[in-house]
């Protein structure tokens, strides 16, 4: 163990997901390599009166089957949908670390799963009872779904976590926090193991509605960087990766993927929805530095890219203002083009992809990018991902409040 | 048995895990291994079945449902009191 004083090196030794182009993360991470569309006409729902009528919703997942050897966690089938996506892609993560679970030394690991909403299917559900249907209760389990700690809970009492627990919830850089502060964590000496990401499931009729009458929903696609964006996509899905200190790794021969080397985070403090360069720019920099990069040093960069007007074109300009010229010799792409905006979950999944890009050497596409926008002039891997060198990867999470979370991943640590 | 006694017993059986077949009037609820939470969703069913309130706090000690039997009985006195205030309305 490293003396007091001296961080602790942190490396990723497990990853899971659920999206909705691969409910695991081998499926997920072929889905890429076909380039595969996972948005589609919304259905589950009565669509009443929507008028945005398309999203990225996961519809091969089967709690019974995914979730059915839990042990510890008596009533996570009884969960909201979003608690049932952080369990699996927790327990795709945990059993591709080779822990063993109940954890030995419980008080040593972190869970901090975050969500941007918590289980709003479940408040929907409960609403339309009491105020359509006037039943005279809700179900008693509503409380204990709706809560945004309520993902992280499960996870935590399935695998028997009792270090710090809890949630991260910063709209759409929910799990880049979530994966930062884990990260944190275990450099500090405060734990040697950190569950980390974030999961959402929020299409439903009433957010619909709500993210509908913000007119940011595209009603054809999730088209980043392209010439025709025209909106982002509302998407589900988790992601979840087990951070180790190197030195606990090394110890018990684990498998090393990555090292999670640089996190760095700000707030506009601006504006609700309109993003500024500084934030976004200031949180690649102190991310660059914190892994004691040159900007030149990173091969690809999984951006925000949510195919908002305002997102792409500011976030291809605080590329531009921190990797200068190399800006333009970046692979940037944004896997949203294929698995939708699951919100606060969006951070988790790009990290997956950002570790995999890393171990294949192969960077994912941006989809639907027939004619890149003047103003968004980077190289975005349009429609197809490409074999490359992939030595050191960042990806960038920005959220609506102006909070901005910036992870990097580097290669397995000697 | 009556239809009442026969509705609760089958949702008892629904929120334990490992049912059991010979549930009466006489076993303890403490033999069918029920948890807090799956009291609260046992008085929801119930609730919901029969279109009843079932007076009833997690933080108290609840003597009324000591036994299935007493469960029915409570419940029986709660339909009956229902119908009176229908009765009256």
């Amino acid at each position: 163990m490293q003396g007091a004083g001296v961080p602790h090196r942190v490396v990723v030794t497990g990853v899971g997901v659920v999206t909705p182009i691969g409910t695991t993360v081998p499926e997920f991470w072929a889905g890429c390599k076909r380039a595969q569309l996972g948005i589609s006409p919304l259905d589950g729902f009565d669509l009443g009166d929507l008028k945005i009528l398309i999203g990225a919703q996961i519809r091969d997942f089967d709690p019974k089957v995914r979730l059915k050897h839990f042990q510890r966690d008596k009533i996570i089938l009884h969960a909201d949908r979003y608690s049932w996506f952080a369990a699996a892609a927790a327990d795709e993560a945990i059993k591709q670390s080779g822990l063993e679970t109940p954890f030995k030394d419980p008080y040593r690991v972190a869970c901090i799963v975050g969500s941007g909403a918590g289980g709003l299917q479940t408040m929907e559900t409960c609403y339309r009872d009491l105020f359509i249907h006037k039943k005279r209760a809700t179900h008693p389990l509503t409380l204990l779904r709706f809560i945004g700690s309520s993902a992280t809970a499960h996870v935590g009492i399935e695998f028997g976590v009792k270090g710090p627990t809890f949630a991260t919830c910063s709209a759409c850089s929910t799990a880049a926090h979530a994966i930062g502060i884990g990260r944190d964590y275990i450099r500090h000496g405060l734990a040697d193991i950190a569950i980390v990401g974030a999961s959402e499931s929020v299409i439903n009729y009433g957010v619909m509605r709500a993210w509908q009458a913000m007119h940011v929903l595209s009603p054809e696609g999730c088209f980043p960087f392209a010439k025709k964006r025209n909106g982002t996509v509302l998407a589900e899905g988790s992601g979840i990766l087990v951070l180790e200190s190197k030195a606990h790794a090394k110890a018990r021969g684990a498998k090393m993927l990555a090292e999670l080397c640089g996190f760095g985070m700000t707030s506009d403090s601006r504006d609700m929805v309109n993003p500024d360069i500084d934030g976004p720019s200031e949180a690649m920099r102190l991310a660059l530095e914190d892994a004691e990069l040159a900007p030149g040093d990173i091969d690809y960069l999984n951006a925000h890219g949510t195919a908002t007007t305002i997102n792409d074109r500011n976030e291809t300009n605080a590329i531009k203002k921190v990797f200068g010229k190399h800006a333009y010799e970046l692979a940037v792409s944004s896997t949203k083009s294929m698995h939708g905006h699951p919100l606060g979950a969006g951070g988790g999944i790009e990290a997956v992809a950002c570790v995999k890009a890393l171990e294949d050497n192969w960077v994912p596409p941006t989809i639907g990018l027939d004619e890149a926008d003047a103003d968004c002039d980077l190289d975005y891997v349009p429609n197809q991902g490409r074999a490359k060198k992939v030595t050191y990867a960042m990806s960038n999470s920005f959220a609506f409040g102006g909070l901005n979370a910036v992870l990097v991943f580097g290669p397995p640590p000697a | 048995m009556d239809e009442v006694a026969t509705k609760i017993i089958d949702i008892l059986k629904k929120h334990m895990k490992e049912p059991m077949d010979n549930i009466g009037p006489d076993t303890a609820l403490t033999d069918l291994k029920i948890e807090s939470l799956d009291l609260a969703m046992i008085v929801f069913d119930i609730e919901d079945t029969f279109g009843i309130e079932i007076p009833y706090n997690a933080n108290e000690e609840a003597a009324d449902f000591k036994t299935v039997g007493s469960v029915v009985d409570r419940v029986r006195a709660l339909i009956a009191g229902s119908g009176a205030a229908a009765a009256k309305a």
